[in-house]
């Protein structure tokens, strides 16, 4: 069944074109990652799908929304959407634990007990229990995301989106960072869809890998044959200009 | 040495404290008011609803670039011929309310403004309404941000009661002239006294606020 449907989607920023015929399903229980070079519109094609950026015409249904629709109840569609940003985005006024706290209370009305068990819960899967009266600024940047992870799983969401979730971090933080998120992948059955550059990370979590380029999804495949046997000549070179990096 | 003394008498101080405490009332009076319109203002302004938010950055725009001594004519003299007549008061606090609205309303805006967008997306993206997002996240956050301007704002508003004066007000600056029109050998210790005075309030505003900053910053 399919939790993310593009179709025919595309997206203009004035004259820009950011997203071009976009045609992607994303099943329940799969995880997607969607690379390409920066511009390509890999992050405007993973905002697009909890409604942070609206898109101009073609069709996007997430979990039975259809956000096409003017009307669609976006605030309902969050809550079963979750996504962790590449600048974490915690709010720098509450701490730690009120940071995974608030959206359950203020959103789904849960029991305020309850709340903090659920909260400690996934505080303990990131391992920040002892971070809980901290405010976001005492954090190192590895700390604060997996806080961010911690804060949209509280929501207990069907679907997750990552946007470069390693990309602002120091490289020594990165490993703890993808971590929790193979954790995630291993433990849950949930949807994902995750930009990022970790290619060796990609390779592992991945069902299925979409190389976005110029606004359009030039490859879309299955992770292994993706890696192995690049079909496009742009995918080849990109992965090439990757391998020698590292 | 006896003209200090005799300037410096226990009824003339007790006459000046008391325009303190006008000074004072009109000034925390005038600061309540002023802080709860400019605040919804400053939101209005911010959040850009149709037509309301033009409308009230015209008004603000007029009433920013005026003299504030010329508002204080308006209210008090001009007002009445219209049949709308106020004690001197009345007059200075809906003047400094009108004008300093305006002034706070652009403060509100900027520390709304200041604060990283990302705090927005991060609180939208777990399902918070607009609103939700506003009053949790935003508006506390922005508040902070504001805390220097609108002390400085704040200490312009109590130094400005002063302006008052023209229009009869017994505030401090008025009384200190009463009391060297009796004699005027009294001005300068007269002078001396009441910008002690005003120094003492607006620097303990200050502290205040620095206080505050460091306790929620």
């Amino acid at each position: 069944m399919a939790m993310i449907e593009f179709n025919q989607l595309n997206k203009y920023y004035g004259d820009f074109h950011a997203l071009k015929d976009i045609d992607l399903k994303v099943n329940q229980g799969e995880v997607v990652v969607v690379i390409g070079p920066s511009g390509s519109g890999k992050s405007t094609l993973i905002r697009t799908i909890n409604g942070l950026e609206g898109f101009s015409d073609g069709q996007l249904v997430v979990n039975g929304m259809d956000l096409s629709d003017k009307k669609a109840d976006l605030n309902a569609l969050r809550r079963d959407v979750g996504m962790v940003f590449q600048h974490f985005n915690l709010y720098d006024n509450k701490t730690v634990l009120e940071n995974v706290m608030l959206a359950p209370r203020l959103v789904l009305k849960r029991d305020e007990a309850e709340n903090k068990k659920i909260a400690m819960e996934y505080l303990k899967l990131v391992g920040l229990t002892d971070k809980v009266d901290s405010k976001p600024r005492q954090l190192s940047g590895g700390q604060k995301q997996r806080v961010a992870i911690a804060r949209s799983l509280a929501m207990r969401p069907k679907v997750m989106l990552f946007d470069e979730p390693t990309s602002a971090l120091d490289p020594e933080m990165i490993d703890d960072v993808l971590n929790v998120i193979k954790e995630i992948v291993h433990t849950t059955d949930m949807t994902m869809v995750v930009v990022t550059h970790e290619m060796g990370f990609a390779r592992e979590v991945a069902d299925r890998v979409v190389f976005v380029d110029g606004g359009r999804i030039v490859e879309d495949d299955p992770a292994e044959e993706f890696y192995n046997h690049p079909k496009e000549e742009r995918a080849r070179q990109f992965l090439s200009k990757i391998i020698v990096h590292k | 040495m006896s003209i200090l003394s005799q300037a410096y008498s226990w009824i003339n101080l007790k006459f000046l404290l008391a325009g303190l405490g006008v000074t004072i009332e009109v000034s925390l009076i005038s600061i309540a008011l002023s802080f709860a319109i400019g605040l919804i203002l400053g939101i209005i302004r911010y959040v850009g609803f149709k037509y309301v938010s033009a409308a009230v950055g015209f008004v603000i725009d007029i009433v920013r670039n005026l003299p504030l001594l010329l508002i204080i004519f308006f209210t008090y003299f001009a007002l009445p011929q219209t049949g709308l007549r106020m004690s001197a008061m009345s007059a200075a606090i809906t003047a400094l309310v009108v004008f300093e609205s305006a002034m706070l309303a652009e403060i509100v805006r900027s520390g709304i403004i200041a604060v990283d967008p990302g705090q927005m997306e991060g609180a939208r993206s777990t399902g918070m309404s607009y609103w939700q997002a506003m009053q949790h996240i935003i508006l506390p956050q922005a508040l902070l941000k504001m805390i220097p301007p609108l002390v400085s704002q704040f200490i312009s508003l109590i130094k400005d009661t002063s302006l008052a004066t023209i229009i009869v007000l017994p505030e401090l600056l008025y009384r200190a002239q009463i009391i060297y029109g009796q004699d005027t050998r009294y001005m300068l210790p007269m002078y001396l006294m009441i910008a002690v005075m005003y120094f003492i309030v607006c620097y303990a505003l200050s502290l205040v606020a620095r206080r505050l900053e460091k306790r929620f910053g």
